[in-house]
């Protein structure tokens, strides 16, 4: 079993690279292809939705970056926490289409399907990484690099892979339980205010519900991105929680998702 | 089992489909385990093999269960159980362009084409030339393929599909569309294909197709195989088959519009078997031999035959036979209330009659005909009773046209 999952889940990209690459390429490029403002829209969604939380909660609610970070501008300390989540948000909440909106594919054609959730999160995790990535850039250049960034890569590698195992999960599921669709949107909306991006945790006074959202790993991720970026520290705590969170979220999704496969051609 | 000249072995294969009457019973099934469902047999009991080199054709009626057969052969549907092993790089057109990206080029459309279908890295770019000059495009491959007419969309595909040399073929209706020029094409390349020895499943309602292009056929019928042999027999089974099928129902829907029927049914009462008049037990086409003919050559000779049963006394009948392309498209009639040479005969109960009509140089050059016999009141206006022949191809002669005639030639040079 271990054998088929690595052979079949992790190394799919690898194996079918022509297919992998060729379907990136148009779901990319495809993202584009329709509209005229394509490549706007996609950097206007989490423009215009950080402007709104800096307006509310740094203007409106009068929000400060807490003690630790407290050289930093509210504003700047939410965007760390918000475009790594708007990607992991984005890609979960496109998921479960993924095998819905490719059922002719599926139906007609034989090829690897797991191909689908793996280009399903590479996608957007490349274009919205394009805006991290600008953001990291930003950062470099007011002075904040150190040494622990090149923790970054690996981290942004985990979060991803932990993406991938729930668009895996979620997309396969999709396919017998359409009512999801709605579920999966209410989920990420309320996750999202459960993941201390637009307040600090440290606004939270009792520390036992604190250490409750530990059991978030998009908290972790958050966490270690501005802790690693903004103070040049690792919260070692977060890390090897995400680790195995990671890994082991990345695995089962595979696993689940080849062990139901089969039998997407009967419903979809 | 599975012998090395084998590319497709299909043993003992059934396939259901749960048939869920609500969304939600499919859910609670997961959850509880309790069958909520009803079980459809989409096919049972399905053994064949095709050889290396081999076509195989598959025909049947709608919903006999062709496609999902197809699906199965391709993997994209699992069996319920039985086995299939599949012995080579399959390439199938279930469904034309089905991977298509409306918003790109027919160009780029190649390439994640071509990898789903599983061609070899980098051997597309070799391909992309041939594929272009097949389908046909010219510039109009730079162009989304959204712009495509439905002939430009299904020739890109098909370009596709058989440039990439698979070692088995699968084909789903993929000929019934294009214009004639393409289709023309494509069973070259099909022919190609046969030449190379590949291995080709072909489904599709085009007969001729299957009988021009696979060895052997199998025909399907309700989800079993109903024949399986040499394309040229099963085809015509199968197509004797519609045939009779066709008659019927154009005979089931006759019926009602015959007026006798109608009215006597008022007066009478409901039992229809006591309303008839008369009753026409056969209708047959002969040669002058006798010989019972279901292909006709076009300016031959035929005898058109009813065997008539008279069931009330007192009646005066004519007789008439119809050529019918179909059940409402008379091409030519004979009434013997039109002919100067025959008198309307009394007809008394129990009286049988064989009413025969020699019919002279058939002027029908191609297509398939029914014959229908009646037999009708003295005016010619009122039928008692008509009934339909089985169906009768006309071999098609040289020429173009639905009509040939007796026609002599004289070509005389003039002295000048």
């Amino acid at each position: 079993m271990t054998n088929s999952l690595v052979r079949q889940w992790i190394l799919t990209p690898i194996i079918h690279y022509r297919l992998f690459h060729n379907f990136t390429k148009q779901d990319f490029l495809g993202q584009f292809a329709a509209s005229i403002g394509g490549l706007l829209w996609l950097f206007l969604t989490p423009i215009v939705q950080i402007l709104t939380y800096a307006f509310v909660f740094s203007f409106v609610f009068r929000m400060e970056s807490p003690e630790d970070f407290s050289e930093t501008s509210f504003v700047l300390f939410m965007v760390i926490g918000y475009l790594p989540w708007f990607a992991f948000a984005d890609t979960v909440a496109r998921s479960p289409n993924l095998l819905i909106e490719k059922a002719p594919l599926i139906t007609k054609v034989m090829f690897p399907t797991q191909i689908i959730p793996v280009v399903g999160t590479v996608v957007p995790y490349l274009t919205h990484g394009i805006g991290f990535g600008v953001l990291l850039l930003y950062m470099i250049f007011q002075g904040h690099l150190n040494w622990l960034w090149l923790w970054m890569p690996l981290v942004f590698f985990l979060q991803f892979l932990f993406t991938m195992g729930l668009v895996a999960i979620i997309s396969a599921l999709c396919v017998f339980l359409r009512d999801l669709q709605q579920l999966v949107g209410i989920l990420v909306f309320i996750w999202f205010f459960l993941t201390p991006i637009v307040y600090p945790i440290s606004m939270i006074q009792d520390e036992s519900i604190q250490n409750l959202f530990l059991l978030n790993p998009m908290h972790s991720f958050v966490n270690i991105y501005r802790e690693v970026v903004l103070l040049g520290e690792m919260p070692f705590t977060n890390l090897y929680i995400i680790i195995p969170v990671s890994l082991l979220t990345y695995l089962f999704g595979g696993w689940f998702y080849m062990r139901i496969k089969h039998a997407f051609g009967d419903v979809l | 089992m599975e012998l090395p000249g084998q590319r497709i072995a299909v043993s003992n294969l059934h396939k259901d489909f749960k048939i869920y009457e609500r969304p939600q019973d499919r859910l609670t099934e997961l959850l509880l385990r309790k069958p909520r469902h009803t079980l459809y047999h989409v096919l049972s009991d399905i053994s064949f093999a095709v050889d290396n080199g081999k076509s195989l054709g598959i025909v049947g009626v709608n919903g006999a269960g062709k496609s999902t057969l197809l699906k199965l052969l391709v993997g994209t549907l699992g069996p319920t159980s039985g086995n299939i092993s599949i012995n080579g790089q399959v390439a199938a057109l279930l469904e034309l362009g089905a991977g298509f990206h409306l918003e790109f080029s027919g160009r780029k459309n190649i390439y994640l084409n071509a990898s789903l279908l599983g061609v070899p890295d980098d051997n597309i770019k070799a391909l992309e030339k041939d594929i272009i000059e097949f389908s046909e495009l010219d510039y109009f491959i730079d162009r989304p393929v959204k712009t495509y007419s439905s002939g430009m969309y299904v020739r890109l595909a098909f370009s596709i599909a058989t440039m990439v040399r698979p070692d088995i073929l699968i084909i789903d209706e993929a000929l019934s569309v294009g214009d004639m020029a393409f289709q023309k094409k494509c069973i070259q390349r099909m022919n190609q294909f046969r030449k190379d020895r590949k291995t080709m499943v072909f489904c599709s309602h085009s007969m001729f197709h299957v009988q021009e292009l696979c060895d052997s056929a199998i025909w399907i019928d309700k989800g079993k195989i109903r024949e399986i042999g040499t394309s040229d027999e099963v085809v015509g089974h199968y197509e004797d088959y519609c045939n009779s099928k066709q008659t019927y129902n154009s005979i089931e829907k006759n019926t009602p519009d015959v007026p006798v029927t109608e009215e006597e049914a008022e007066t009478e009462g409901p039992d229809e078997t006591d309303l008839r008049d008369c009753r026409i037990d056969s209708v047959i086409v002969k040669s002058l031999e006798g010989e019972i003919l279901d292909t006709i050559a076009p300016l031959s000779d035929v005898v058109l035959e009813m065997e008539v049963e008279v069931l009330v006394d007192g009646m005066t009948g004519n007789f008439g036979f119809a050529f019918m392309k179909s059940a409402e498209e008379p091409v030519v009639s004979f009434l013997t209330n039109d002919a100067d040479d025959v008198t309307a005969v009394p007809l008394n109960k129990g009286d049988k009659f064989v009413v025969s009509l020699t019919v002279k140089n058939i002027a029908m050059r191609v297509g398939q005909f029914f014959i229908v016999a009646g037999v009708a009141d003295e005016s010619g206006l009122l039928w008692y009773e008509t009934r339909y022949s089985k169906s009768v191809q006309i071999q098609a002669n040289k020429g173009v046209g639905p009509l040939t005639m007796k026609a002599d030639w004289q070509i005389e040079k003039q002295g000048r």
